[in-house]
């Protein structure tokens, strides 16, 4: 069984507008010790779809309609409030994309790494300070017994998520979910913070769920993909295979836009854009989300009536699609644009 | 060529999406900022009413004393301290005067004053405050510690002593003694929305392509901070309000036979342990302006403002 | 931390400086000799020795240094009005009672304002928040002498609850209290609400959120902590508020404290009672003003190191 299982997910915001269909239908799991990542354009429900597995998705105006959320067994969408606080943090951590906005500007480090130290695992503060200082070399901040009592604005944005990770990895959680976590970040830094991640992730046996829009993200740092589209799986797959055979024309049209610095001739290529934008998502078209922007999809294809099954066109390469890569022959409908 | 059905039936997205038929990136009509302003504020139910109660106060001061049978200053002994009925609305003072034609009376006073005295402190808060900020520099750090230095006035006192120099209490002796020490906020809030604009963006690119610092000011810093001053306004009123009430309660208003809502609430506070209505009527209009006032900057506030807005 | 308490206090000084020479100048405007303008003559000699006593025929700025040097050693001079009382025992008597007055009604506004806000910021859009925020409204734009009239009206003349006015033993200092801190109650309390709602919605608290931590630690040390800036920047303004409110509510529960005392020495051409008043009102806001830094620096590290 893996650690943790999705199925069949809806996680519908109620606004004034109407219904915004967040996440609809959303299916996947994440084995032990492996990575998952999930890419996909901003507003595809990626983000939502991390909060719904924490329970953090803001009650009011949004709810998880349908679906479960099986972790490790359990059902995390029957828990009580407590119940999942006891989860949150402790089995499953989660760091998010500001590091700049995500720590408390008044409290000092120390007590912010100290304070899921004690609360989850009952250490004393004597304790938890030396766990604290332990944790901040692990993520590698030079000076850490000194640092721990600085504020958060005496950090700059590399080592705020480097002490974001520290936070997360503190009650040594069985999954780390990652949302977006060097999107913010210099490039140079965003390296540097995989490549800590990676680590970390090893040691401590972790699974991580990673969340980003950079296809050079992915390929990086995960053992299996799932490219999300309006709210919707569009395809999955391991990630080699993903890179070499990708079979939804989004995805391949993602991997197009990609900067490439092979070879003389791909340099001289244009970047591939995709023309329009995705579809609102108060009423959705109960057609293929996607097929307004295929170059595949014309008018009388079925694919514009009924949305495609997420099926499974080669082992463990799952598509949602009536026009996959393997099974095209014509050349691609120009999209006028 | 076909319009494809689907893409018609849709809902429009912001930007075309460029399904067959359609161009994509072509943008839509943008409606200006005060425009869609507006209708922001049309949509807020609370500031709406507000708005309109504001209106109809200010109708019902302009117009009532007009159509009203009674003259304001016509003292009737035979019809002294009468409760509210038919005859009068409001009922009648100690000296017989029509309450409801009075409070209309009253109330130009006591809004006209409201007005006055803020567009003072608002044009001494812009002068001095966008003097300070866009000058900058040691100028600006000078004209601020001042500032600070002012803050320590108390307000009351300042105005009292104000009157004391005037020796009288008219119209503007009140609106002046309202504003001497009441601008400062208004000054420090005008010098950071002009700091702020100074080093926006739009600003810097304006002066990239070399336009003059005075077009500068008025086609980019002046839009913005017009909204501000608006919000401003509703927000210094109900201060100044209270504060010419509280002058006049305290005798020092405005002289007899004219009248302002301080000045009856002193006039019925002789009598309230008997007659509670002579009190009560002017306050309750203060009371309804005050929170007219503060619904209508909330509501403009929300209308305005550039970071919620979904266009 | 003291370097930053001890700058804020040495630059108190010029402030304060200024209100005195402000004030004075004001005053002089007002012009009028008290000594001509009563009622008994005052004999030419004696006149001439107390103008002479009273340095009224040295130029201004004279004037100014013996004033501010007379302020310095806590002698504000004689009352010009009322001969056998000098400020200074006006105000020994009549200011510990305004004093009184306002820290309990600034108490009582604090204490029932913010966590009324807070209350109504945490149950957002229920029957509470609404509530609560009506309250907060009605308290703000009824003016305290209707407040303070209708208090007396019901509670003491219809219900006989409580007395109607003095100052003498904690029954009466109820009403008083409540009419004076209704607006700063009604003024915190959405203020609370407002700097609430808006922490609750920033990163950080997601962040504790995640980890775990139980929602009423939450509240108290990330959110609470924070949402009171705003409140307390507000309070030290919001004492210049308080002391004209006291002007009020003292005339009207007959209170014999500042409030009452300040307008008959204004209208009685009564320099040093006035000044000496203004210059202590004005003292007292910006000693106000530097606690409220100060707790501002307290509860916001990021102030205490910046620029000034």
């Amino acid at each position: 069984m893996a650690l943790l299982e999705v199925r069949n997910l809806h996680t519908h915001f109620f606004g004034r507008e109407g219904v915004v269909h967040a996440v609809d239908g959303v299916d996947f799991d994440v084995d032990r010790g492996k990575t998952l990542g999930i890419v996909g354009e901003s507003g595809c429900g990626k983000s939502v779809t991390a909060l719904s597995i924490m329970g953090l998705i803001p009650r009011p105006p949004a709810r998880i309609v349908e679906g479960s959320i099986t972790f490790e067994g359990r059902d995390l969408t029957e828990l009580s409030e407590r119940e999942l606080e006891d989860v949150r943090g402790h089995e499953i951590a989660m760091i998010f994309q500001d590091p700049m906005t995500s720590l408390n500007p008044t409290l000092k480090i120390g007590t912010q790494l100290t304070e899921s130290l004690r609360r989850h695992l009952g250490m004393s503060k004597g304790e938890a300070r030396r766990r604290a200082v332990e944790l901040l070399e692990e993520v590698h901040i030079p000076n850490a017994e000194q640092r721990l009592d600085d504020y958060p604005h005496r950090y700059s944005g590399g080592m705020r998520q480097r002490v974001m990770i520290a936070m997360a990895i503190a009650c040594n959680p069985k999954l780390l979910i990652a949302d977006e976590p060097t999107t913010a970040l210099d490039v140079t830094v965003q390296a540097r913070i995989l490549d800590l991640l990676e680590e970390l992730r090893l040691r401590h046996d972790m699974a991580m769920i990673l969340i980003t829009h950079d296809m050079g993200v992915v390929a990086e740092a995960a053992d299996e993909v799932s490219v999300m589209y309006a709210g919707q799986i569009v395809e999955r797959a391991a990630i080699l295979d993903l890179f070499d055979r990708p079979e939804h024309p989004y995805t391949e049209a993602l991997l197009g836009a990609l900067p490439q610095i092979e070879d003389e001739r791909t340099r001289e290529e244009r970047l591939t854009t995709i023309p329009g934008r995705p579809p609102d998502l108060v009423n959705p078209p109960p057609a293929c989300r996607f097929a307004p922007r295929c170059p595949y999809s014309g008018l009388g294809d079925a694919c514009s009536v009924e949305l495609p099954e997420l099926r499974e066109i080669r082992p463990a390469h799952w598509v949602r699609s009536a026009h996959p890569a393997s099974e095209r022959e014509e050349a691609p409908i120009e999209v006028r644009a | 060529m076909v319009v494809d059905p689907r893409e018609a039936a849709r809902e429009a997205p912001l930007i075309g999406a460029g399904g067959p038929g359609e161009t994509a990136g072509a943008p839509i009509r943008q409606a200006s900022l005060w425009q869609d302003a507006l209708r922001r504020y049309m949509r807020n139910r609370g500031a709406l009413i507000a708005g309109s109660v504001f209106i109809l106060l200010l109708a019902f001061c302009i117009f009532a004393p007009i159509f009203s049978p009674y003259d304001a200053n016509d003292a009737d002994y035979t019809q002294t301290y009468q409760s509210p009925s038919a005859a009068h609305p409001f009922g009648t003072d100690q000296a017989g005067r029509d309450l409801l034609t009075r409070a209309a009376l009253g109330g130009r006073v006591s809004i006209g004053i409201g007005f006055a005295a803020t567009l003072t402190i608002l044009l001494i808060g812009v002068a001095y405050g966008s003097v300070s900020g866009f000058i900058g520099g040691k100028l600006d750090n000078g004209l601020m510690r001042f500032l600070d230095a002012l803050y320590g006035l108390p307000y009351l006192p300042f105005a009292i002593i104000t009157l004391a120099i005037f020796g009288t209490v008219n119209f503007w002796t009140m609106v002046v003694a309202l504003s001497v020490a009441s601008w400062f906020t208004a000054a420090r809030i005008v010098r950071g929305q002009v700091i702020t604009l100074k080093e926006n963006d739009y600003v810097r690119a304006a002066k990239a392509v070399g336009a003059r610092w005075h077009r500068v000011l008025t086609r980019h810093l002046l839009p913005n901070t017009l909204g501000i001053l608006i919000i401003a306004v509703f927000l210094e009123l109900p201060g100044v309000i209270l504060g010419e009430a509280f002058l006049s309660f305290i005798g020092l208003g405005i002289n007899p036979p004219d009248a302002s809502w301080g000045s009856m609430a002193q006039d019925g506070y002789q009598a309230y342990r008997v007659y509670p209505h002579i009190i009560v009527v002017p306050s309750v209009c203060i009371a309804i302006l005050i929170l007219c006032a503060n619904f209508v900057a909330d509501g403009l506030r929300d209308a305005l403002d550039p970071r919620t807005r979904e266009t | 931390m003291t370097k930053f308490v001890l700058r804020r206090l040495v630059w108190s000084i010029p402030v304060i400086l200024l209100v005195i020479l402000l004030t004075f100048t004001m005053m002089k405007q007002i012009g009028g000799n008290p000594f001509r303008h009563t009622e008994r003559a005052v004999p030419e000699s004696i006149q001439n020795n107390l103008e002479r006593k009273f340095h009224l025929n040295d130029p201004w700025y004279l004037q100014y240094v013996e004033y501010v040097k007379n302020v310095f050693t806590f002698d504000l001079g004689p009352s010009m009005v009322l001969r056998n009382r000098t400020v200074n025992d006006i105000v020994k008597e009549q200011f510990p009672r305004s004093i009184e007055l306002g820290a309990l009604a600034m108490a009582f506004a604090l204490l029932v304002g913010v966590p009324l806000g807070a209350l109504a910021a945490l149950k957002q859009n229920s029957a509470v928040d609404y509530g609560a925020m009506v309250a907060a409204n009605l308290g703000f734009a009824i003016p305290s002498f209707l407040v303070a009239t209708l208090l007396i009206y019901f509670v003491s003349l219809k219900w006989g609850l409580l007395p109607t006015s003095g100052w003498s033993s904690w029954e009466y200092k109820i009403l008083p209290t409540i009419a004076l801190g209704l607006g700063p109650m009604a003024y915190f309390a959405r203020l609370a609400r407002g700097s609430m709602l808006e922490t609750l919605q920033q990163d950080y608290v997601r962040t504790a959120k995640a980890k775990g931590l139980r929602w009423r630690r939450i509240v108290t040390l990330h959110v609470l902590r924070n949402s009171l800036i705003p409140v307390v920047t507000a309070a030290g303004p919001l004492l210049g508020f308080l002391i004209t409110g006291s002007f009020i509510v003292e005339t009207i529960f007959a209170i014999p404290g500042i409030g009452k005392y300040y307008v008959t020495a204004v209208s009685a051409r009564d320099y040093s009672v006035t000044m000496g008043l203004t210059v202590i009102l004005a003292l007292i806001i910006v000693l106000a003003n530097l606690v409220v830094d100060i707790l501002y620096g307290v509860l916001d590290p990021r102030t205490r190191e910046a620029r000034t």
